[in-house]
């Protein structure tokens, strides 16, 4: 029942993602533009942009998931299918776990590709892109799954734009300082694992957490 | 080094903070009564039952 | 019934609370004043200057005491947010909500007071150490849980939603609290404990305790105040509210 549950929620939201594929590119480009502003801002030369590089490139994608957090619940809150996730004979929770993975999969996971081909418009160290990639497979699903509490807190708000950002931020600090301090630390030659481990164990915890936390909201939101 | 100046702004910013802690509470309080006055006027709660409940 | 069980249900009612809360909340006012007015003059007056930072380290006596009450009203909102979704008391509620603009205000001093002593002390008015950072991001998370609650427009909801993201967010306390341990940081490590020895001289500590005890005062004070103009705003359809507010013959 939990398996065939989530198999049918995420073959919907494929089926969804591919009749807008457009859409899909969208986190991709605003990062690519985040990019593109940064580098022009700082002046454009390598060595100016090569320090800054790792934290650039993990602000970029920390801001476009925050863009697309919206989208996480706002589709099925407007046509009622949330409502419909409340009468389900399975855990809403774990339709929240799986809705965030999707979510993830879908806007996040083409960021983390992206990420070589983005680092080198920024003349990151190559030595410093495993570290950059690990810190952000780790932190980019801790990002979506505090976000998705968020997201569930506002989902009954129309004009909640700027209201999930302002939310969101102060949880994703922890994660930004850790990801990005990882790398800093491994560019001075650090170890980077202490970070990444911490990283790592909060995921696991919100892993748990999270979708619990956010099915609350969505209760609090829908009632 | 006279440090007078940086306490002074220190203690000051701590008054103007609580000074405006408790003002801010009372100013709510005051509107809130306030508009359950109007509210009364313009319902006209002051009317006596004329068609008191019957069961006819 | 027990008596004090008696009481805790009658406060649920919202006409008693507003009797209790106006009767209450000057006494605290006033019982915080007077304390914190004996701390004052002893952090002024009274205690020597420090052989190290002189007379700046007298901003110690506002720093610390709206610090600890920063995290305090945080845990104090969380707890009563909590019991608030489990058992649904409005009450709860109302005072859940009444804790954060007073705890956003205690960390605005305390972000504020420490700036000001960091510039003669540190030479900066602001460094991205560990503890100044956590206790901004917790005035943000204080201005997002004020926002929440704003921003929906039915109170019972607003403050549920509000009270969950305090849940939340009550797990950067512990981090802000043991920054200075885990964290090499220009913030000064703990030197005053509740339980066990303060390495501060003791000629120092009565303002201190003075500070800390009238603020917590000063505290109860403005939460029932708060909690009496939400508990007026969300009941103000009803009839004991109009009588209330008659002008009096």
């Amino acid at each position: 029942m939990i398996w065939s549950a989530a198999k049918a929620l995420m073959i919907r939201d494929l089926r969804l993602l591919w009749r807008r594929r457009g859409d899909a590119l969208q986190p991709a480009l605003f990062a690519l533009l985040v990019v593109v502003l940064f580098a022009l801002a700082l002046g454009g030369e390598a060595q100016a942009l090569a320090k800054v590089a790792a934290a650039v490139l993990w602000l970029a994608v920390l801001l476009a998931g925050l863009l697309a957090l919206d989208t996480l619940f706002r589709g099925d809150a407007d046509d009622g299918s949330l409502e419909q996730w409340l009468l389900a004979p399975v855990p809403l929770s774990w339709l929240v776990l799986v809705r965030t993975f999707m979510h993830w999969a879908t806007t996040a996971l083409p960021l983390l590709v992206a990420t070589p081909f983005l680092a080198e418009l920024l003349h990151l160290p190559h030595d410093q892109l495993p570290v950059l990639l690990a810190s952000l497979a780790l932190g980019t699903p801790l990002l979506s799954l505090l976000g998705a509490v968020v997201a569930a807190l506002t989902v009954g708000m129309r004009r909640s734009g700027i209201l999930i950002a302002l939310l969101a931020l102060p949880l994703y600090v922890p994660i930004l300082v850790f990801g990005a301090g990882s790398v800093a630390a491994a560019a001075q030659g650090l170890d980077p694992v202490g970070a990444l481990l911490l990283l790592g164990a909060g995921l696991v915890l919100a892993l748990v957490l999270a979708p619990l936390a956010a099915a609350a909201a969505i209760r609090i939101a829908l009632d | 080094m006279s440090y007078q100046n940086y306490v002074i702004a220190a203690y000051c910013v701590f008054a103007a903070v609580m000074l405006w802690d408790f003002i801010a509470p009372r100013l709510q309080v005051r509107q809130q009564l306030r508009a359950a006055r109007l509210r009364a006027t313009r319902v006209g709660k002051n009317r006596p039952n004329e068609f008191p409940l019957s069961r006819e | 019934m027990h008596p004090v069980v008696r009481w805790f249900h009658q406060l649920g009612s919202p006409p008693y609370f507003e009797r209790f809360a106006a009767r209450w909340a000057p006494i605290a006012y006033i019982a915080g004043l007077l304390v914190m007015a004996y701390g004052l003059y002893g952090a002024l007056f009274v205690v020597p200057a420090d052989y190290q930072q002189g007379d700046s380290f007298r901003i110690l006596y506002i720093h610390v005491p709206s610090a600890w009450m920063s995290m305090a009203a945080f845990a104090l909102m969380a707890l009563y947010a909590a019991i608030a979704l489990i058992w649904r008391i409005k009450l709860c509620e109302i005072l859940a909500m009444a804790c954060a603009p007073v705890g956003a205000a205690f960390t605005l001093i305390t972000l504020a007071t420490g700036s000001i002593w960091g510039k003669p002390m540190w030479g900066t008015w602001w460094d991205w150490d560990p503890r100044l950072t956590t206790e901004l991001i917790l005035l943000f998370l204080y201005l997002g849980v004020i926002g929440l609650y704003n921003a929906i427009d039915d109170r019972r909801n607003a403050s549920r939603a509000a009270g969950l993201l305090a849940i939340v967010g009550v797990a950067l306390l512990p981090v802000i609290h043991y920054s200075v341990t885990w964290w090499n940081s220009l913030h000064q490590g703990q030197t005053i404990r509740l339980f066990g020895q303060s390495h501060m001289d003791p000629s120092m500590l009565p303002p201190l305790w003075a500070m800390v005890i009238g603020t917590h005062l000063w505290f109860v004070g403005s939460l029932l105040a708060r909690a009496r103009a939400d508990n007026l705003r969300r009941e103000s359809g009803k009839d004991w509210v109009a009588k209330l507010a008659e002008p009096r013959a």
